[in-house]
């Protein structure tokens, strides 16, 4: 069917774009609720990213990854992240150390470094220079979210936004890895966020805080 | 069929002026929907414009010969402004097919002519919404001027009817990331622009949260319906333009009744799509804190940034 | 060489020696008689004429050429070349101070009448026709030496003008920064000259322009260095602005007028000439150079504006705004040149030339206003101003025009001027230079906080309640004053609706500067965006006007009558004039927003000390020193002084050791000759 095959190409070839604007909007938002709520965004788009790559090249694979991805990375984690948030009953703001003004700036400028970063290897790799600068792009802002963001939910958010970077410029330039290793990377990636979770209820109880720049006790 | 250019190009800029009300009136039912009402009737905005007409003019005795100048100046320029935009075929009124930069520039001095307005008002209201507009548009300006020259870069054009005749052009698979990013840098300064939340609430008369209705505060009678019917236009404009560059499948090609029945139909279900999305938003979203609003900005601001850049980064 | 007309070269010397000898009328404009307007109607008729020899040269193309060092007397007194030519680049400069002189001169004839008397009116009605002179001069000269020689004069005849109209020691200590800024302004442009003379035997700008292609990379970067600090300091660019907010407001009206409107452009032409004359265009480094001062200039330059309550200093930061957009466009000109687009290019120095002269007509324009405000409220600042639009509705009108052309609104030149210059940077997109696009998003801020300012100074000056009893009892402007401003608002708006009849000799003249540019197929002289411009302008204008009028009928179609009443206070019973918003008050937003570049430094102290709960009493107080004082100009300054401290160790006072230097320099000097 010549329309479904359309429209995965047209998928394909919006994609970065998309994602370079959830990216954006990633590093603007200042609550935590909507961060994760763009995660599942950017997940959803990356499974919707797999679907088109395996139509349009016929791999059978890539359709189990879709479903896997969408189960863990849109469904599953979104929701213990959710949970873990309404438990924690702390501000919904998740406080930063640079304002979202900043930090839109400073995530425009990783943006343009990631596309000045790619363009020599695009000729070699027969790629699309925008849909690998995305994937550079989210890995970097990911780093970002880590770096600047002081509630301990938000570290691992951008891990995981780091995460799905890196799968992302898999994606691009060799249709992704093998399914027994996505499916492993998927069950760490669950225990990362439970573990999280579990980590950042004693940090509460012991110290009545979330905030990870006023845990400085680990000093020389 | 000479005269089937120019009478396509004034039926557009008349349903452009004859829908805006309506428009109002559709944001209205639909947002009273959405909060499980049933809302006024869909042509309700004409009625109170009509009943406007009919009032009164109440002038302060401390105003200028500006004051009663301002609603005339402001309207004046969004009836030129309307027939900027292509709206049922890539072709515009006025304007060379409608420059970009003098739509922008007509939009600069209705604000204006409206900003004075607000001071000679002479009370604080006015004053006040004044000072906040000026930030307001003083930072929109910019995302708005580099969304739409990320689009002219694209399109080799610097009129609207030229970009709305080379995205018509465009298939699908191509869609660059420009236009994503073009596209909802735009949209967020649309919201800006018309004064909608989450910039600002346009059904408002708390101190604390009006910007245009602070403005407008001391007009009452004709000229009020004047800056209401000016403000209908500017929301309807905005929306056309966002159809017109971003989603102007539908435009007759060329100015023939059937494929312009077609394009009129098309048009009227892309304002009805862009009104009940207004509303959705105006219903889930809280407005912004006012020193929020530069946040917001900037975000729209580094979108149409990369938007530029980008048209240079992917050839 | 063009054969030069011996009927130009008469007429320009006629021009030049009328402005020579009217100062000996000044005298006249002390007397009581009818003949006290004799000197302000020469100068008016003086400029009107020189206006008319400027545009025959710009529309004709033909030059006028003067040689004054074959003259005998000259050649005694000063042995360098004075040659004057007139082509089109100079004739649109004098064309553009013509136009402003001639309306300045008829509002001075009102004005120096009521605000000075005896000696101090007819000094400055000498000076006024000599600083037109000095600035006649600059524009005409086509040697280093009589371009010199206009360039000193203007800076000393200006700080004369300053020092007449008062004495303070704060006068007095902002007209020294002034000359001591100038003079290092000028020191470099000497400089810049002088660096020619190793490649070019005179200087000659005919011989220059031979020279200027051929010398080495380094040495014309170093002529373009000296070029832009010196020109670049004249023109107010940052950092090198700190004269500019000082003296533009302390001088007299019409003098702020020229200063800011003529004088400024001299710096711009200057950098025209070096750049695309005298070396022919180079790399796009100097381009980008130019842009990045433009656009700081620009946006610094509004931002300050926004924080300003006096009037005319508002006016001076908002001169140095429209500066660093003029530079921003002859910045992308230089860019689009080295990228070989000259077509662009064309387009981006026509902007930058254009914005010049739409400058000049509505700047000083809103001086002239200003001088009017200050003379009918006794106060330029905008907390002591308000209602003055019902008190002086034709001076209201036309400042009004003056701020609808600042803030670039359609129908209005400056709308024309940043059209173009939007255009220009747009087309470095094609060109290869990305860069420049973005330029297109900083020329929109710039745009979006004038708006946001000139909003502000005209409303808090003319509209709503007076703020102060003066304010109230304002008076209309003299009917001179009234005339003069009238004429600059005419040709805002002529130029704002029909610019064509500029266009061409604009193109022709962008074209002799940029080779190539009118050479492209189908190019013509006039690059195709500005035609298509001049073409929708009309059109618009019509359309805008019959709009007005179909919103006038609507209104008045049903209309229950109008009634004039007291503005609603939400029941309060008297409004005072101080609960409107306040100009400070107005600027609050954006100043926050901008916090960055106001640190201000704030006191607060509660009374009496230590009982913070209760307090008697509280002041605040808040200054603002440019940061550029602080953390530029102060640091220099010192290294300057220490630097001469050290060098003062060698004054010792023994004459033995004064022998033995003048010794040691007669001997380095020898085995320099040796050397060489």
């Amino acid at each position: 069917m010549g329309w479904i095959d359309a429209v995965a190409a047209n998928l394909l070839a919006s994609s970065a774009g998309l994602l370079l604007i959830l990216a954006l909007l990633m590093a603007a938002t200042t609550r935590a609720r909507t961060c994760i709520l763009l995660f599942g965004l950017q997940s959803a788009v990356i499974a919707a990213q797999i679907a088109a790559l395996a139509r349009l090249h016929h791999f059978a694979e890539g359709w189990a990854v879709a479903a896997l991805v969408v189960v863990v990375k849109v469904v599953a984690i979104p929701w213990v992240l959710l949970r873990i948030t309404t438990a924690l009953q702390t501000t919904p703001i998740a406080a930063a150390a640079i304002g979202p003004t900043a930090s839109v700036f400073v995530g425009s400028g990783l943006i343009l470094l990631s596309f000045a970063v790619v363009r020599p290897y695009v000729a070699e790799l027969g790629v699309d220079p925008a849909r690998l600068a995305a994937a550079v792009a989210v890995v970097l802002i990911g780093g970002l979210l880590m770096v600047t963001r002081r509630k301990a939910l938000m570290q691992v958010l951008g891990l995981l936004v780091l995460e799905n970077g890196i799968f992302l410029a898999a994606l691009t330039t060799t249709l992704g890895m093998p399914l027994v290793v996505e499916i492993g990377i998927s069950f760490d990636l669950l225990m990362w966020v439970f573990l999280m979770g579990l980590f950042v209820f004693r940090i509460r109880d012991t110290f009545d805080h979330v905030d990870v720049s006023r845990l400085r006790r680990l000093r020389g | 069929m000479t005269l089937a250019a120019p009478l396509a190009n004034l039926a557009q800029w008349a349903l452009l002026l004859a829908v805006a009300p309506l428009l109002r009136g559709l944001i209205q039912r639909a947002k009273a929907r959405a909060q499980n009402r049933r809302g006024a009737s869909l042509f309700r905005p004409y009625a109170e414009l009509a009943k406007l007409l009919r009032k009164q003019d109440l002038v302060p005795d401390t105003a200028s010969a500006v004051f009663r100048a301002a609603p005339v100046v402001s309207l004046a320029a969004m009836l030129v402004a309307a027939a900027l935009v292509p709206v049922l075929w890539p072709a515009a009124l006025l304007a060379g097919g409608g420059d970009f930069l003098v739509l922008v520039g007509l939009l600069a001095l209705a604000r204006f002519a409206l900003l004075l307005g607000a001071w000679d008002g002479g009370s604080a209201f006015g004053g006040m919404g004044a000072s906040r507009e000026a930030m307001v548009s003083a930072l929109a300006e910019a995302p708005l001027l580099l969304g739409l020259v990320a689009v002219a870069i694209l399109a080799g054009s610097g009129s609207l009817a030229g970009m709305a005749q080379w995205t018509l052009g465009q298939t699908l698979v191509h869609f660059s990331p420009v236009y994503a990013l073009a596209a909802t840098a735009l949209g967020l300064v649309a919201i800006a622009e018309a004064g909608r939340i989450p910039v600002d609430n346009p059904a408002t008369h708390l101190e604390l949260t009006m910007i245009h209705e602070a403005m407008v505060l001391e007009y009452s009678g004709p000229s009020l319906a004047l800056l209401e019917l000016a403000a209908a236009v500017k929301l309807s404009l905005l929306l056309a333009l966002l159809a017109a560059v971003f989603f102007p499948w539908g435009m007759a090609p060329a100015p023939t009744p059937a494929r312009l029945a077609l394009a009129l139909l098309l048009f009227l279900l892309k304002l009805a799509a862009g009104a009940v999305a207004i509303a959705l938003i105006e219903s889930t979203l809280a407005k912004l804190r006012m020193y929020q609003v530069p946040a917001y900005l900037g975000l729209a601001s580094a979108l149409a940034l990369l938007a530029v850049a980008c048209t240079a980064l992917i050839r | 060489m063009i054969a030069a007309n011996p009927w130009m070269a008469a007429a320009l010397a006629a021009f030049l020696l009328a402005l020579l000898l009217l100062p000996l009328l000044a005298g006249l404009a002390d007397r009581r008689s009818r003949l006290r307007v004799a000197p302000a109607a020469l100068l008016v008729l003086a400029l009107l004429a020189g206006g008319a020899l400027a545009a025959r040269v710009l529309w004709t193309g033909a030059p006028a050429a003067l040689d004054l060092s074959a003259w005998a007397p000259m050649a005694e007194a000063a042995p360098f070349a004075f040659t004057l030519t007139l082509d089109r680049l100079s004739a649109f400069f004098l064309l553009l101070l013509c136009a402003v002189g001639a309306p300045v001169a008829l509002y001075a004839q009102a004005y120096l009448e009521r605000h000075y008397a005896g000696w101090r009116r007819a000094a400055l009605w000498a000076l006024l026709p000599l600083f037109l002179l000095s600035m006649a001069l600059v524009l005409a000269a086509s040697t280093g030496f009589a371009f010199f020689f206009g360039w000193e004069l203007m800076t000393l005849l200006s700080a004369a003008a300053m020092l007449l109209d008062g004495d303070s020691p704060e006068r007095r200590h902002n007209t020294y920064i002034y000359l001591v800024m100038m003079h290092a302004a000028a020191a470099c442009v000497l400089a810049a000259f002088l660096l020619f003379l190793s490649r070019a035997p005179s200087l000659d700008f005919a011989v220059m322009r031979v020279a200027g292609p051929a010398m080495p990379l380094a040495l014309r970067n170093a002529v373009f260095v000296l070029a832009l600090l010196g020109f670049g300091a004249k023109a107010g660019l940052i950092p090198l602005h700190l004269w500019l907010p000082k003296a533009h407001p302390i001088a007299p009206a019409p003098m702020s007028a020229l200063m800011s409107g003529v004088m400024l452009k001299t710096a711009v032409y200057g950098m025209v000439r070096f750049s695309f004359d005298l070396l022919g265009g180079g790399p796009s480094g100097w381009g980008y150079a130019l842009v990045a001062a433009g656009a700081a200039s620009g946006v610094l330059g509004v931002l300050y504006a926004l924080g300003e309550n006096d009037l005319k200093r508002l006016l001076a930061y908002s001169s140095i705004e429209n500066l660093g957009i003029i530079f921003m466009a002859l910045g992308a000109a230089l860019v689009l040149q080295a990228h070989h687009a000259p077509v662009w290019a064309a387009l981006a120095l026509l902007a930058a030339l254009l914005h010049s002269l739409n400058h000049a007509l509505y700047k000083s324009l809103l001086f002239l206003g200003a001088g009017a405000v200050g003379d009918a409220a006794h106060s330029v600042e905008l907390s002591q101003l308000g209602g003055l639009q019902r008190r002086m509705p034709i001076t209201g009108g036309l400042v009004l025009v003056g701020c609808l052309a600042i803030v670039g609104l359609p129908l209005t030149n400056g709308f024309v001027g940043e059209w173009l210059a939007f255009r220009g940077f747009i087309a470095g997109a094609g060109a290869g230079a990305p860069v420049l696009p973005l330029l297109a998003g900083v020329l929109a801020l710039i745009s979006g906080l004038a708006a946001a300012c000139f909003a502000n100074v005209y409303g808090a000056g003319f509209l709503g309640r007076p703020r102060s009893p003066a304010a109230g009892a304002a008076e209309e402007a003299p009917r001179a004053m009234r005339a003069g401003m009238a004429a600059l608002a005419a040709a805002c708006l002529l130029v704002g609706i029909a610019p064509g009849f500029l266009l061409r000799p604009l193109g022709a003249t962008v074209a002799a500067l940029l080779p190539g540019a009118g050479l492209l197929p189908g190019a013509g002289l006039v690059p195709a965006p500005a035609t298509a411009l001049a073409a929708m302008l009309p059109s618009l204008a019509l359309a805008v006007a019959l709009a007005a009028a179909a919103a006038l009928a609507l209104r008045a179609w049903r209309s229950g009558g109008v009634r004039r009443t007291a503005t609603w206070g939400c029941g309060q019973p008297l409004m005072t004039p101080r609960m409107q918003y306040s100009a400070a008050a107005f600027t609050e937003p954006l100043r926050t927003v901008f916090a960055p570049v106001y640190r201000a430094d704030h006191q607060l102290e509660s009374q009496p000390d230590g009982q913070a709960w209760y307090p008697t009493a509280v002041n605040y107080r808040s200054a603002r020193t440019t940061s550029f004082e602080r953390s530029f100009y102060r640091p220099a300054v010192q290294a300057v002084v220490n630097a001469a401290a050290r060098l003062g160790r060698l004054q010792t006072g023994n004459v033995q050791m004064y022998l033995a230097s003048i010794f040691l320099a007669l001997i380095a000097l020898l085995m320099i000759m040796r050397l060489a």
